[in-house]
């Protein structure tokens, strides 16, 4: 099974230029990093309630990802929020994203290519060699906004991160997902950690928009 | 900590839960809510007594919740107090579960 990071990652990426989608927007580095704590989070490792995340487990999981944001996140018990978390972590700086695709690429299900663009330019496509992987994720969360029954806490999670980031629009088209606003809405708003993940995404994101230019 | 109780009662399945709904429990309780949606066709989940609820017991309730839907058993969640009834109504469980303030029977 895939984990978050990969679905969220895969769902980006576009099947016919195999390019990503939203490809270093600022809310997408939050959510990536999000996406490790739903990881956390399903994995039991970490729990939240509506104040304080909680670190319950940080024993070796074998994923060299959450292994490494534990050992972070031990390190630092004057961090408490999960906005907090999410800030700290982007200032990081790690390439989440480059990892999810590396594992996707070494799962089997893309292929990395690198071409040039006037010569110059480098241009980096992964395109789907298996897309069976990517078109269940996207069938997940059609299910899970289209129908109206309660989703699995994974897609929940998944359409609270991509909503966000505009990858819903990689599911439906924007009148249908008009159409399922307030649906959308209640789902991301249904899980605790998902609902101070998408929060801490836009708060985050607003300030760092708003912040007045830095002179040097 | 969290016990864990089931009687029936007017043709209802109780699940009595008392203490912290929290990661550690959480297996726990989905296991019994679980198992009492599969059998049964009305379950009440009695919260009166839970004091606490973090995501990972929010999760296992939503999770009896699916179960309950795809055997369509008829799954109530009563009796909330506190700050979790202030976690489900943050989070509009209401919306995908059914709530109620006291027991069906």
């Amino acid at each position: 099974m895939l984990s978050m990071l990969e679905e969220f990652v895969l769902l980006a990426v576009d099947e016919r230029t195999g390019q990503l989608e939203s490809r270093h927007e600022l809310g997408t580095g939050y959510a990536l990093i999000g996406a490790v704590f739903f990881d956390l989070a399903l994995t039991r490792k970490i729990d939240t309630d509506t104040e304080e995340i909680q670190i319950l487990d940080t024993s070796a999981s074998g994923n060299l990802i959450w292994d490494r944001v534990i050992a972070e996140m031990r390190g630092r018990p004057d961090v408490k929020t999960v906005r907090d978390w999410i800030e700290a972590m982007f200032r990081r700086n790690d390439d989440l994203e480059g990892e999810a695709l590396a594992s996707l690429v070494e799962q089997g299900i893309l292929q990395h290519e690198k071409t040039k663009r006037l010569w110059i330019i480098d241009v980096e496509r992964f395109p789907l060699i298996d897309g069976r992987a990517q078109k269940s994720v996207k069938e997940r969360l059609a299910q899970a906004i289209f129908g109206d029954g309660i989703p699995d806490p994974r897609d929940i999670m998944l359409v609270s991160l991509a909503e966000p980031c505009g990858l819903l629009r990689c599911v439906a088209s924007e009148p249908e997902l008009k159409m399922r606003r307030e649906r959308i809405e209640m789902l991301s708003n249904l899980e605790t950690i998902s609902r101070k993940v998408v929060a801490a995404i836009t708060e985050l994101d607003a300030s760092f928009r708003h912040a007045p230019p830095r002179l040097s | 900590m969290i016990e864990l109780a089931q009687q029936t009662r007017g043709g209802w399945c109780v699940v009595t839960i008392r203490g912290r709904a929290d990661a550690e429990a959480a297996d726990e309780m989905e296991r019994a809510l679980r198992a009492a949606v599969n059998q049964n066709h009305r379950v009440a989940a009695d919260f009166a007594n839970v004091d606490y609820i973090s995501s990972a017991g929010l999760r296992a309730v939503l999770q009896a919740g699916r179960a309950a839907q795809e055997r369509k058993t008829e799954f109530t969640v009563c009796q909330l107090r506190g700050p979790v009834k202030k976690v489900f109504e943050i989070s509009g469980m209401q919306h995908v579960l059914r709530i109620e303030e006291e027991l069906p029977c």
